[in-house]
């Protein structure tokens, strides 16, 4: 189970990786979205995931420690994915007003450095 | 002591109130400075308080300690919560003169607040865990921060923060996973047990794992290889802000490297990591002291110099791997610490002020603000003198601090590059001065009407005064803070101590003891007490 999570793990890092390379912000934006999935996944593992193990404090009979799984790293994982979809809807939404401005998604035509910093009393 | 939540919880109801009373500037402004006044008074209590009778802890819902979520409070903590709500207050007060009606209609008071708490609660996570949820609503303030109002390259540039920081949070999640499956906890206090009695191939691994964290943290702190997001990022956050953002955000990294690095991790081999940072910390200083030598936009040039003085913080943590200069090392960064928020938050209220001034964020363009606005420039010049660390104002002493405690344990090179970056930063000062302030005249006057903006840019240049002649009650009282870091058995009792309401005592300190004192280090032992 573990050389399965970690493959997954693996993979999903790896394809992050690629997606944020692409030269277009949706794929950049996809990619940091597998990547917080990866990070998930890394807390499953960490946690001692294995399917024979059970949920604590479901069947109260079942009291032997080592068929219980620790309760802990699904906690953290809950309040990871949270903030992680508020965030990508955040970045997804910069990302469609960047699209607006622009009239392109691809980085490398985007102005990042050239665009002088415009503040709101500089005419 | 569940008065512990209050720094939390008051943003937390100020941004919701304020986020009511949408559309009336007036009351706004007043519930806002009215909040953020009474709880500045509140963390100085604490501090004092926590200063005499020991570190308070406190379990939400009662879980306790390791399992449950806690909030901490130590000298260290009360020290960063009064710097930010001081600042925060400061801030706020020259936002009322600054802030455009577009601004404030998208929300900018509350926004405010949302970093205000994120900023506090960081101070006070007890693990690791709810310390990266603080990072994030931190973050996520920041980002609307920077939006408020937006126009093209504000948005460009925020999406830029967006995306490394998220990279960084991903990174976090890891590292918290990967240190939970190795020792099992990620509390601070039980952390900061177990490390110590790790040996072998376990503590090779959780040594490991401190250099996720310590990818991590760099990318906040700003040190070496990512600090490229940072003089890009903070110029466009609205003028005001700018300087919260300035003093305390990157700060915010450098507390979690002293609260991780020096406190929590204590495997064997931890001196690994300290000295990876101290390596890192060389190369901060410089390259950030160059960079800034060829920008010429005025918040843009303050932005590098954030990098460079980073770079002395982190060189601090750096010098806590030699056991003989922990203490004066660590106390001088907290000292460093102090000095640097008030000192670059009035730098960028200033460098707005010289923008507003003068029209342009462009120094070449500026000039003439000698003439135009006196007052600034004396500000200016006390603030950036400081910066550098000339000999009467708080920089000088927060550098000497850490420079004897090199020379003392003979990291030579780390001096020498810190004592040529404090030239440059001069250098890099003088030309702000001479082209914006001394030059003659030459962009066409703005009738504005700055005066307002002065009066809390005024309180942060005389704090940094007053820290330089008056530098002992600051001293010791992060000498303090640095013991409790140090030696974190008061901490550890504190949290995971006895569990009931009875109060447990920091280890008691001989404040007056000669040989300890930094002061002593910083002047030179008494003779005898000399190899």
């Amino acid at each position: 189970m573990e050389l399965l999570i970690a493959i997954v793990i693996g993979v999903l890092f790896g394809g992050g990786t690629y997606l944020i390379l692409r030269p277009s912000l949706i794929r950049v934006v996809m990619g940091l979205a597998l990547y917080s999935n990866a990070a998930n996944l890394v807390m499953i593992a960490c946690g001692g995931y294995s399917p024979d193990r059970t949920a604590p404090f479901v069947n109260s009979d079942t009291n032997s420690i080592s068929t219980l799984m620790d309760p802990l790293p699904p906690d953290f994982i809950l309040t990871a994915i949270v903030i992680s979809f508020a965030v990508n809807a955040l970045f997804l939404t910069t990302c469609y007003f960047v699209y607006l401005d622009h009239g392109t998604d691809d980085p490398g035509q985007l102005p990042v450095n050239k665009l002088k910093v415009e503040n709101d009393f500089v005419e | 002591m569940n008065l512990l939540v209050l720094p939390i919880l008051v943003p937390l109801f100020t941004a919701l109130l304020v986020a009511l009373l949408n559309g009336r500037g007036m009351l706004q402004k007043v519930v806002s400075l009215g909040s953020c006044l009474w709880l500045t008074g509140f963390v100085f209590w604490l501090l004092l308080h926590v200063d005499k009778s020991g570190i308070e802890s406190m379990c939400f819902g009662g879980w306790e300690a390791p399992f449950g979520i806690v909030f901490v409070a130590d000298r260290l903590a009360c020290i960063m919560l009064c710097l930010s709500m001081l600042v925060g207050t400061v801030v706020l007060v020259y936002t009322f003169w600054t802030v455009t009606d577009i601004q404030q209609k998208y929300f900018f008071y509350p926004l405010f607040q949302i970093v205000l708490l994120g900023v506090n609660w960081s101070f006070l996570s007890g693990d690791l865990f709810n310390l990266f949820v603080a990072y994030e609503v931190m973050l996520v303030g920041s980002y609307g921060m920077m939006m408020v109002g937006a126009n093209r390259g504000q948005v460009l540039q925020t999406m830029k923060y967006i995306a490394i920081n998220t990279i960084g949070s991903t990174l976090f999640v890891v590292g918290c996973g990967l240190l939970y499956a190795t020792v099992g906890t990620l509390n601070f206090a039980d952390l900061a047990q177990k490390t110590a009695t790790l040996s072998g191939s376990r503590a090779g691994l959780v040594t490991a794992i401190s250099m996720v964290l310590l990818v991590v943290f760099a990318m906040k702190t700003a040190t070496f290889p990512l600090f490229f997001w940072l003089p890009d990022s903070y110029p466009v956050v609205p003028a005001g802000v700018s300087g919260y953002f300035a003093g305390l955000l990157t700060k915010v990294g450098v507390y979690s490297l002293l609260r991780v690095f020096i406190m929590v991790f204590r495997q064997d081999g931890h001196v690994f990591s300290i000295n990876v940072l101290l390596v890192l910390s060389g190369f901060t200083m410089l390259l950030g002291v160059l960079g800034a030598m060829c920008q010429w936009d005025i918040r843009r040039i303050l932005s590098w110099h954030i990098i460079s003085q980073v770079g002395y913080m982190v060189m601090g943590v750096g010098l806590a791997a030699n056991p003989m200069i922990a203490e004066v090392a660590i106390a001088g960064t907290i000292f460093y610490i102090v000095h640097h928020i008030i000192v670059k938050s009035s730098l960028f209220l200033i460098g707005g002020i010289a923008e507003r001034v003068s029209g342009t964020q462009e120094i070449r363009k500026m000039g003439g603000l000698l003439d135009m606005a006196p007052g600034v420039a004396l500000l200016f010049i006390v603030a950036s003198l400081s910066l550098a660390g000339m000999p009467p104002f708080s920089g000088f002493l927060c550098k000497l601090v850490l420079i004897r405690a090199g020379l003392t344990g003979g990291n030579y090179l780390i001096v020498f590059v810190a004592l040529v970056t404090g030239f440059l930063t001069l250098y890099s000062m003088t030309k702000i001065w001479s082209y914006a302030f001394w030059r003659n005249q030459c962009h066409k006057v703005v009738g504005f009407n700055y005066r307002g903006m002065m009066a809390p840019t005024a309180i942060l240049v005389v704090m940094t005064i007053l820290m330089g002649l008056y530098a002992q009650p600051f001293l010791s009282l992060g000498q303090r803070a640095a013991r409790s870091v140090l030696d974190p058995q008061g901490y550890i009792a504190a949290v995971l101590g006895s569990g009931d309401e009875e109060p447990v005592a920091d280890t008691p300190l001989e404040v007056s003891e000669p040989s300890r004192d930094p002061m002593r280090l910083v002047c030179g032992q008494p003779k005898e007490h000399r190899r």
